[in-house]
């Protein structure tokens, strides 16, 4: 692929993907005044979210995108049939991050946090979904880019693009998830 | 990085490829003019609707009112009011505005005056268009809901907004039009910063760029930025409305857990501001370089204005908070905003004092699009100078949510945005569709539409003064505001002027297009890039990718010999 | 009540003189003690504006007539160089700076730190604390009564009716119970949105007796233009015997079971 093209989609990819930083910056500016103004967090007498699943979530989250990384890593050496596996072992692991997420909603509406009990649910409830849905449509555009990979088996160059942009979007999606652990969940 | 991927695309053949679901950047373009326009006439009539209403409550609209409103015999209802100024702003902001300025003219303009073959993108500028349309779709489906369209003002605070305010399906199908749109508007920024750094013809700088090109980019920058943030809000509000999340809901009304209501405003107006900005840019931009285009001389300090323009786009970014001085911040963040708000002045005065120096010892050309330019200094002097009220907070606190508000941001937002939309229309009309416009209808639509245009603006500033406040149905109900019934009298019939003038431009544009005289390639005598292909331009824009070796304003340069005032920014700069 | 009965003021030389157009559009009646500081600031940055923009205008129309191609035939070839532009730049900006950012912003920082941020202390003071309750589409005004405190029996309670004493301080604390109001007063000059779930704070005073409008200023759903209520400013006498009375009143049938009137809370400072 053209060098100079190359170069366009780095920069548009940048350019989007700082957009998408900024929605869920809100997010998180919302969270932060919302925790700065309550007395207690979590208020109402909630308890605190279990770690256990959130942990799960994060080491599948981190280590698909290693894999991801590999797979971009073969198809700049033009390597697709390595990719092929380093694609599914992601697309694996991303499904079973979204299962983690299911049985964590589940979880919080077990123990009470509803989503329409007060703030505290709101926020744990909502800010899980908006992620789950983002990595939902990176999933469904990593199956995509599966049977681009079937399509395109000798033409890693084809694949350049897809493979770079996707890349770069579920690494971006990671980055969010562990910031949410970490100040949802941890902190 | 200039000089990038520039390929030839195939040019499409059939019908559907061509006009319907095209990559080329010039027909997406045309198609967001028209959609624009389209909503541009819908917005308008709400607006006559609205001032109807305010000049004459109780009386039946002429012609459309009891077609429109046949249970109450012509008369507008007072919830339909409602709607009606919500419906208005979103409408007028988002999809009249925001297609026009940014969707046309940055579709057309960007590729074609930096000497590009199209946009970086073409797929993501088709998907945004018809991104765009679904979401007025959306809009125009929310109009005809069982409890009517949103009507909580182009704002949208909860929890008016929430369903304790306003339980229609209309205020949650504004929430997804909005993002709809929002994801439109990203797309399209994404496209259009890439294409200015990477496209540009090999040898042009950045400030080679007519100004035109860098308000775009500016606009583009900010919407980039910006446009995600309200994209959160509305996804927050949305889930308020349907999920039963409550992260707007307080007060004895919720009837569960407790968010805050004043939130929402924050990340509104963390958009709202730079909004603001990114609706009037390109307007600017535009006017930079029409002025030195009519005026036969190079723009005055072009550098510092691109420059001053940037810093606007910077502070734009930090004052959004004097859109809340009532809210009660607290006492340091309402001093502070106040100051950084002050401090938007000073660019403001920096390009104004350039704008006046490049017609200084100009020669002007009074075209249309001149005049509409000139317009443009006019009105955004009195919009940006009545600023100043609002971004102090003492008289703010008299005046905020009166309709000297309105007034405000109509010089700054409406009124500088359409004046510049037509200086574009009526320049670019020759180079889109290759026929000149009717330069006598053209003259009398710009007096038509200015002086209207004051009696509306500076009568919404007068009453604004005198007490009225905004978004009522109807203000005589006080007594202290009987008084102002004759200005909102005057204000009406200017806005019934200036729409009736709107049919002239209406006439002229279609009147061209069909019969109009033909255009030569460059009929204003201007150098930039664009006007050294023929009119209309081919599919692929550029035969040959220029070179560009002077600046966009070379003109009147005394060494000139070629019986020409200015030069071809491909031609070698004389000296 | 039509308002077309309403006579527009008699003759159309009247309605065409631009002049008493502009009388009309003056602010209403100032009331407050300190409703003149806004005024006069507003007047100021008139003054500042209006300068701004005849400048712009003589640039605009001067240049416009002077250069036009009719009358100068060749344009001035400059781009200005980069030491006018310095100049320019550093004038126009120390100018704006000094005469509008600098003087306007100490003006009003100034009122707010003297005036308007001045809360009253009841503790040492004369003040009249009101709590202020808004919902679609009412106004709601509770006085503690003689016990001083709120959400007493004895509060005295009114709907859409403001009555204060002449030159005393009133201190509102105001809330909403279902969206975002605002308190808007124009005879003084100030508004303070309610919103639910929080509590705001205005105080003024008023100095000249009558009766005057409240509005709500921020939209709150279809009859937002119907809520409106009614400022009486009476002398401290005449107050005095109406608050009396009004109290007598509220021991006698204020029913302490009834949930919709016990929506005060209690008053902190």
């Amino acid at each position: 692929m053209n060098e100079a093209r190359k170069t366009q989609h780095t920069l548009a990819m940048t350019i989007a993907l700082i957009s998408w930083a900024m929605l869920f910056a809100t997010l998180f500016m919302g969270y932060a005044i919302y925790r700065s103004s309550a007395n207690v967090w979590p208020p109402m007498g909630f308890a605190r979210i279990s770690l256990v699943l959130p942990t799960i979530s994060t080491i599948l989250i981190l280590i698909s995108s290693w894999f991801c990384y590999q797979m971009k890593l073969d198809i700049n050496r033009g390597q697709v049939a390595p990719a092929q596996k380093n694609l599914n072992l992601t697309l694996a692991l991303g499904f079973a991050f979204l299962v983690t997420q299911t049985l964590l909603w589940r979880n919080m509406n077990h123990s009470g946090v509803y989503v329409s009990s007060g703030i505290f649910a709101s926020i744990m409830h909502a800010f899980t979904w908006i992620h789950a849905a983002h990595v939902l449509a990176a999933l469904v555009f990593l199956v995509y880019l599966y049977f681009q990979f079937k399509r395109h088996a000798g033409n890693a160059d084809a694949l350049w693009m897809k493979t770079e942009n996707g890349e770069k979007f579920w690494h971006f999606l990671g980055i969010i998830w562990i910031l949410m652990y970490f100040i949802l969940f941890v902190f | 990085m200039s000089g990038g991927f520039n390929e030839i695309h195939q040019e499409p053949t059939t019908f559907i490829s061509k006009y319907v679901f095209s990559f080329d950047h010039k027909v997406i373009a045309k198609q967001f003019l028209w959609y624009g326009i389209l909503f541009l006439g819908i917005g308008g009539i709400m607006a006559l609707l609205i001032r109807w209403t305010l000049a004459y409550p109780g009386q039946p609209f002429p012609v459309l009112g009891p077609l429109l409103f046949p249970d109450s015999a012509g008369v507008v209802p007072p919830d339909t009011y409602a709607m009606l100024f919500t419906m208005h702003g979103t409408i007028m902001i988002f999809y009249a505005i925001t297609p026009i300025l940014i969707g046309a003219f940055g579709n057309y303009c960007i590729p074609l005056m930096i000497g590009a073959r199209d946009m970086a993108f073409p797929t993501l500028n088709m998907l945004s268009f018809w991104l765009a349309l679904v979401s007025g779709l959306l809009v125009i489906v929310s109009l005809f809901t069982p409890l009517g369209a949103a009507a909580g003002g182009w704002t949208s605070y909860p929890t008016l907004s929430t369903m304790i305010g306003s339980p229609g399906s209309g205020q949650t199908l504004w929430c997804l039009a909005i993002f709809v749109l929002g994801a439109s508007s990203t797309m399209g920024a994404v496209n259009y910063i890439t294409t200015v750094i990477t496209l540009r013809a090999p040898g042009m700088g950045y400030f080679d760029m007519p100004l035109t090109i860098w308000g775009l980019w500016l606009t583009a920058i900010l919407n980039a930025i910006f446009i995600p943030v309200l994209g959160a809000g509305v996804i927050l509000l949305t889930l308020d409305r349907v999920a039963g999340t409550t992260f707007f809901l307080a007060g004895a009304a919720a009837t569960s857990g407790s968010g805050d209501p004043v939130l929402f405003q924050h990340v509104f107006w963390i958009f709202g501001h730079p909004e603001v900005y990114i609706l009037i840019l390109p307007a600017w931009g535009i006017v930079s370089d029409l002025l030195s285009f009519f005026a036969r001389k190079p723009a005055f300090g072009a550098k510092a204005t691109a420059l001053a323009m940037t810093a606007v786009t910077v502070l734009s970014t930090l004052v959004y908070g004097h859109h809340m001085f009532t809210t009660q911040m607290s006492p340091l963040l309402t001093q502070s905003f106040m100051t950084l708000t002050m401090t938007i002045s000073i660019p403001s005065a920096i390009f104004f004092a350039n704008w006046l120096g490049t017609i200084w010892k100009g020669s002007i050309r009074f075209h249309s699009p001149m005049l509409f330019s000139l317009g443009v200094v006019f009105v955004f002097g009195l919009g940006g100078l009545t600023g100043l009220y609002l971004g102090t907070v003492t008289t703010d606190l008299y005046l905020h949510d009166t309709y000297f508000v309105v007034g405000h941001f109509h010089y700054t937002m409406a009124a500088s945005v359409l004046l510049g939309g037509f200086a574009g229309t009526y320049f670019w009309f020759p180079k889109m569709f290759g026929k000149m416009m009717n330069e006598c209808m053209a003259k009398i639509h710009f007096w038509g539409t200015m002086i209207p245009l004051n009696g509306i603006f500076f009568g919404m500033m007068m009453v604004g003064y005198g007490g009225m406040h905004r978004r009522i149905y109807n203000p005589f109900i006080y007594e202290s505001l009987r008084r102002l019934i004759p200005i909102n009298e005057m204000i009406t019939i200017s806005a019934i002027l200036m729409g009736a003038f709107q049919i002239v431009f209406v006439i002229n544009f279609i009147y061209s297009l069909c019969k109009g005289e033909k255009a030569s390639q460059n009929p204003w005598e201007v150098g930039t890039l664009e006007w050294t292909i023929p009119s209309p331009p081919v599919h692929h824009n550029y035969d040959v990718i220029p070179t560009v070796k002077c600046g966009p304003h070379e003109f009147g340069n005394p060494k000139l010999t070629n019986g020409r005032d200015f030069q071809y920014q491909t031609e070698d700069l004389v000296v | 009540m039509n308002v077309f009965s309403f006579d527009h003021f008699g003759h159309l030389f009247y309605r065409l003189n631009a002049a008493n157009w502009f009388s009309l559009s003056a602010p209403p009646k100032d009331i407050s003690t300190n409703g003149h500081l806004i005024d006069y600031l507003f007047n100021y940055t008139s003054y500042l504006n209006i300068f701004y923009f005849l400048l712009v205008c003589i640039g605009l129309f001067g240049f416009s007539y002077i250069y036009s191609a009719k009358r100068n035939k060749k344009a001035y070839y400059t781009y200005g160089n980069q030491k006018t532009h310095l100049i320019i730049t550093a004038v126009i900006g120390a100018a704006v700076f000094l005469s509008i950012d600098l003087n306007i912003t100490r003006l009003s920082n100034n009122d707010l730190l003297n005036s308007f941020w001045k809360w009253p202390d009841p503790k040492t003071e004369k003040v009249l604390k009101v709590e202020v309750m808004a919902q679609q589409w009412m106004w709601s005004f509770r006085y503690a009564g003689p016990d001083g405190e709120f959400n007493t029996k004895d509060d005295v309670v009114t709907n859409n009716d403001l009555r204060v004493p002449v030159n005393t301080k009133i201190l509102f604390h105001l809330t909403s119970k279902d969206v975002i109001h605002s308190f808007f007063v124009p005879n003084v000059r100030l508004k303070v949105d309610t919103i639910p779930g929080r509590i705001t704070r205005v105080w003024w005073d008023a100095n000249t007796p009558g009766v005057y409008d409240i509005a709500c200023a921020e939209m709150c759903g279809t009859h937002h233009y119907l809520m409106k209520a009614q400022l009486t400013v009476y002398s401290e006498e005449e107050f005095a015997r109406w608050v009396g009375a009004a109290e007598q009143v509220a021991m006698n049938t204020n029913d302490p079971e009834d949930k919709n009137l016990q929506w005060g809370w209690k008053w902190e400072n």
